[in-house]
């Protein structure tokens, strides 16, 4: 059995990629025991006990690397962890900068470095399109409200506000603009991404690298809808070689390490394709990608734990994904279970008794 | 006039067509199914139009007039240019 944990389990209007991921570990071959790494007790995730079978709480990154360091520890003694995997992009320096130290306790990642990180950033997008192929809409990354005022200058209305982390809305106006600005750099720091807005239809792209330039999957998709948030909904698989291209040219330049988004707009006459974020981890609809036979959680288990992965990209376009809501009743007892203590088993397993029949 | 695009859409015997490149899709009459059928073969409008004329009882002005309004409607989803 392999224990793997996994955060983003808030599986809410921005859901977050955690409850995917563990579906697609839950549904391959692999035998595994998924531990929800959860920031907040109302997570979803963290209910979901036919995906999760035991969660715990952790500090906010913010709160020091020493005490998120300290967290992972305890889990691991308890859980004898064999990978993690982060879902978030906020707790992602803080594994890269830990990711050793785990790797020496026997925890494996399959996390970009620091380098790969910077170069992927949202500020530095036009000069990675230009080396992939690809197209770039114009933006200024602001830090301050004069930031703003000359962004908005230069790019004009439409345009498009987005924090550092998460989070992007269309502005068509000053005001618009302002208030974005604040209620998002409130959120997430700084900088915000002031982007022109390009007519076109939303494309993303999933995919893992190997850290040496390959690959182990990647897999394309056209939105069909979106929440009032901007998040997929539905959506439809897709045969693109120039996404597909580009996103292997991507990988190939930065050696990329681990899972990654590749948004992008294609503009409909000439089908050229806008990059708009790389997204150093998995999305939240990674799983039509694994019930599309091209499960990537599962690809990269088995790549960390030196066991034979797939690496093709065989899929067929036409599959529609169908996102829908669903309610699960618990008990108040579990709400207190994880609020008081920290943490919330489904699913007991002796953790000696599995690691020595592994 | 250039038909590249046409020759990776997937078309259903109920003129329901998926473009798997773009993630598009529209439905076509059974006509519009044909014309894009003899586009994919390289066929130009005016051999259409005779082909299609032995096929419909239809006048030959009010048949051109239908292929070129389907051929724009072509154009407009930016499937031939």
């Amino acid at each position: 059995m392999i224990t793997i944990a996994v955060s983003g389990i808030n599986a809410m209007d921005n859901p977050g990629p955690g409850t995917g991921i563990i579906r697609a570990l839950k549904e391959s071959p692999l035998d595994v025991r998924t531990i929800g790494l959860a920031y907040d007790s109302m997570e979803p995730g963290v209910y979901m006990d036919h995906l999760v079978d035991k969660t715990y709480l952790m500090p906010y990154p913010s709160g020091g690397m020493e005490t998120f360091t300290d967290r992972i520890r305890y889990i691991h003694s308890v859980e004898k962890l064999d990978v993690i995997i982060s879902a978030l992009d906020a707790e992602l320096p803080v594994y890269m900068n830990i990711e050793s130290e785990l790797a020496q306790l026997g925890i494996r990642m399959l996390i970009p470095d620091r380098k790969m990180f910077d170069l992927r950033d949202k500020t530095r997008l036009s000069e990675l399109a230009s080396e992939i192929g690809v197209k770039c809409p114009a933006y200024v990354a602001c830090s301050s409200r004069g930031d703003l005022v000359k962004a908005l200058k230069k790019i004009g209305f439409p345009c498009m506000v987005k924090g550092p982390f998460y989070e992007a809305f269309k502005a068509e106006s000053i005001g618009e603009a302002e208030a974005l600005f604040e209620k998002i750099s409130y959120k997430w720091g700084y900088p915000i991404i002031v982007q022109e807005f390009i007519r076109g239809r939303e494309y993303d792209l999933v995919g893992c690298g190997d850290g040496e330039g390959g690959n182990l999957g990647l897999f394309a998709m056209k939105k069909m809808t979106t929440t009032s948030l901007g998040k997929v909904w539905n959506a439809v698989s897709i045969s693109n070689k120039r996404l597909t291209d580009a996103a292997e040219k991507l990988l190939t330049r930065l050696s990329w390490r681990g899972g990654f988004e590749f948004e992008a707009l294609m503009e409909e006459k000439s089908r050229d394709i806008y990059l708009l974020e790389i997204n150093p981890r998995f999305p939240a609809w990674v799983y039509m990608a694994a019930a599309c036979g091209v499960n990537l959680p599962e690809r990269m288990v088995r790549f960390l734990m030196k066991m034979p992965y797939e690496r093709g990209s065989n899929y067929k376009s036409g599959k529609i994904m169908i996102r829908y809501t669903h309610e699960i009743v618990k008990d108040i007892s579990d709400f207190e279970q994880i609020s008081s203590f920290g943490e919330l088993e489904y699913n007991p397993v002796r953790v000696e008794q599995h690691k020595e029949a592994a | 006039m250039n038909t590249d695009r046409l020759t990776a859409l997937a078309i259903s015997d109920t003129g329901f067509i998926f473009d798997p490149v773009t993630g598009d899709s529209f439905n076509a009459n059974a006509p519009g199914v044909e014309i894009i059928n003899y586009l994919k073969s390289g066929k130009e409008i005016p051999e259409i139009h005779d082909l299609l004329h032995g096929e419909y009882d239809v006048s030959s002005q009010e048949l051109e007039a239908d292929i070129l309004d389907f051929i724009r409607s072509l154009k407009n989803h930016y499937l031939i240019s």
